[in-house]
């Protein structure tokens, strides 16, 4: 499992794609969560986790579910949690659960890259 | 000495905190808890730290504000949780610093620096997010950014940790330890 993260529009997508050209992707947008346990890569899969938290009203076994189910995927996710918490109880949730989802994500992960204006700097490489 | 530990929400601070704390070796571990229990959902989050740091061996403090007159045991390695709580009770609580908040906090992390073997500070990543907020709630930014850098300068080790991943912005220790190798 791989990691790509970054802020809004850092360019972690491209950089995904350019190190795994081979590799399909589905978006965390639009994606279920069986596509999601097929796929090579996802990208935003910060919109997954609150679509799942919307349906859900809970997140805390995603992690340990995907890890289960697809060992091999590349994640691209934006970081969210780097701004004033929220007074909107969803959004506190929303940006919490992302931190604890990637968090146990990066735990298990072999590689996990930062991206900024596009570059990548490798903050983990197990 | 000071450790400073920041980080965006659920990014794993705190545990990574505690366990720094831990791995300094035996002595007393104090725990000054900032967060005021006022309503279901921060006594949830501190029912969460609390099972965290459970078994860990802290002797727990609870303090909102007026940080600058609290004793802890000579000697102990204290670990404060967190600095984002703390400056918000200065600013908005009746007993708190209003004002004076950067002031007062900072005067308490140096009385606090004084009587601990090593102080350890968690702090939060507020800032990046682009929104213009309200008056008040810049000013929280504001207070506690400045905070974040004066300690930070104080600071021997200022560690920003990502997801669990700990990336030091700053480490005077391992700098030492390199020129006495």
């Amino acid at each position: 499992m791989e990691l790509i993260i970054g802020g809004a529009f850092q360019g972690q997508l491209e950089y995904g794609k350019e190190k795994h050209p081979e590799i399909s992707w589905v978006s965390g947008k639009t994606c279920s969560l069986e596509e999601l346990y097929q796929a090579e890569g996802v990208c935003d899969f910060h919109e997954f986790i609150k679509s799942q938290l919307k349906e859900n009203g809970d997140c805390s076994h995603l992690a340990e579910d995907l890890i289960a189910a697809n060992d091999n995927l590349v994640i691209v996710s934006n970081e969210v949690g780097y701004g004033v918490v929220p007074i909107d109880a969803f959004e506190r949730a929303y940006r919490e659960a992302v931190g604890r989802v990637c968090t146990k994500l990066a735990a298990h992960s072999s590689k996990v890259t930062r991206v900024i204006c596009g570059i990548g700097m490798v903050i983990k490489d197990a | 000495m000071i450790t400073l530990v920041t980080g965006g929400s659920g990014s794993g601070k705190s545990v990574f905190a505690e366990n720094q704390l831990v791995s300094c070796g035996e002595g007393r571990r104090i725990y000054i808890a900032t967060m005021y229990p006022f309503d279901e959902e921060s006594h949830r989050r501190i029912a969460r730290h609390r099972d965290m740091r459970a078994g860990k061996g802290f002797e727990t403090i609870e303090r909102y504000t007026n940080l600058k007159d609290l004793k802890v045991p000579k000697g102990a390695y204290v670990l404060l949780e967190c600095m984002s709580n703390l400056v918000a009770n200065e600013m908005f609580q009746e007993d708190g610093a209003g004002e004076n908040t950067v002031e007062e906090v900072l005067e308490g992390v140096l009385a606090l620096e004084n009587q601990a073997r090593h102080l350890f500070i968690v702090t939060n990543e507020i800032f990046s997010d682009g929104v213009e907020y309200d008056l008040e709630t810049r000013r929280y930014q504001n207070y506690l950014g400045t905070i974040n850098w004066e300690i930070g300068k104080l600071a021997s080790r200022v560690t920003e940790v990502v997801y669990g991943i700990p990336i030091d912005q700053k480490n005077s220790i391992e700098t030492e330890r390199e020129r006495l190798k």
